[in-house]
């Protein structure tokens, strides 16, 4: 049930045709993982947390430097050598204090990933580095959760939306290729394009509203202000989700 | 046949800042040989010693996927073929 602050709130979005009560309703009921509180990871979790996602978990090691600052909004200068996790709550609590935000100050590894997402209800790709990228991907079809992948180099950034079961995952277009982790050049307009597109997904997901991104990799390229989409499949000798059967 | 290959920007410093290079070809594999002829700077940057494609990048023709037999994936007139790295950043 909705308050009355929260239907002044979101009175906005839920004018949307489709969306109304039942929508934000189904918001306020999410509980969303965001692995990631970095270029990517800022803002989703800003524009899931305004949107009114009732619980967002987000999840990261690090600590803010001031070479993040060019992208990564959810910190400020004033959180330099902080834990990103703690100025991601404060920022995210004062944005819209009527959600729960779980901050927590970890490295997801094959150990600890399940137990982080626990009941999460789907996990947001927000990493900087493939290996994660793909344990996620690993847990969420292991969970049957939905998985929104994002990620960008430069001024180029990509998303796509995985169903468990359904269509493509993260494994099926990248047939499990590494590339060495090296530091990479971005600038936050990038992350910032990607990461509402991610949003986007989620909030279309737990809506039911529109087509979602999925056995399509949309690539953006900002120099030349162009989206491609590209049709991937579900790969039957997928190893991370081959086995399970179509949906 | 007469094919299209569109490059991302990031490959701009490689090929004369230019991103979307005609090339000539029945298969990928020719298409990509006239490419380098072009733009040889290019071939470090995508191929193996060995001269296979690199793993991080996958070729989509007419955005669709080529894997997992890139090289030999005949082409036809007026195709578009996409280079597309794999990105990891966030």
């Amino acid at each position: 049930m909705l308050t009355e602050r929260e239907l002044q709130r979101y009175d906005r979005q839920m004018m949307i045709y489709g969306f109304g009560d039942e929508g934000q309703e189904k918001l306020k009921k999410a509980k969303v993982f965001i692995a990631g509180a970095g270029g990517l990871g800022s803002p989703i979790a800003i524009y899931l947390a305004v949107a009114g996602i009732g619980t967002i978990r987000i999840v990261d090691h690090d600590t803010v430097e001031l070479s993040n600052l060019n992208r990564q909004v959810l910190h400020q200068d004033e959180n330099i050598g902080g834990e990103k996790a703690a100025s991601a709550v404060a920022k995210l609590q004062k944005l819209n204090p009527d959600v729960r935000i779980e901050a927590i100050s970890e490295t997801i590894t094959d150990d600890n990933a399940s137990q982080l997402v626990a009941d999460s209800d789907l996990i947001v790709d927000a990493m900087d580095n493939l290996p994660t990228r793909y344990l996620l991907n690993r847990t969420a079809i292991q969970k049957g959760i939905p998985f929104f992948h994002g990620a960008v180099y430069g001024f180029e950034g990509r998303a796509m939306t995985v169903i468990p079961g359904k269509s493509a995952c993260l494994n099926c277009v990248y047939h499990g290729a590494a590339v060495p982790r090296e530091k990479f050049p971005v600038i936050g307009v990038t992350p910032a394009v990607i990461g509402c597109i991610q949003a986007t997904e989620v909030i279309k997901y737990i809506t039911g509203l529109g087509e979602l991104l999925t056995n399509r990799l949309l690539n953006y390229d900002a120099l030349s202000m162009k989206f491609t989409e590209f049709k991937v499949n579900r790969d039957p000798t997928c190893e991370h989700c081959g086995n399970l059967q179509s949906g | 046949m007469s094919v299209e290959i569109a490059l991302s920007s990031i490959f701009a410093r490689y090929s004369d800042n230019q991103l979307n290079i005609k090339v000539e070809g029945n298969t990928v594999g020719e298409c990509f040989k006239d490419l380098f002829r072009q733009h040889p700077n290019l071939e470090k940057m995508l191929m193996t010693r060995e001269g296979k494609l690199q793993r991080a990048y996958d070729i989509y023709i007419n955005g669709e996927s080529t894997y997992p037999r890139e090289m030999t994936k005949p082409v036809k007139d007026g195709d578009k073929l996409n280079i597309v790295f794999i990105i990891y950043g966030g």
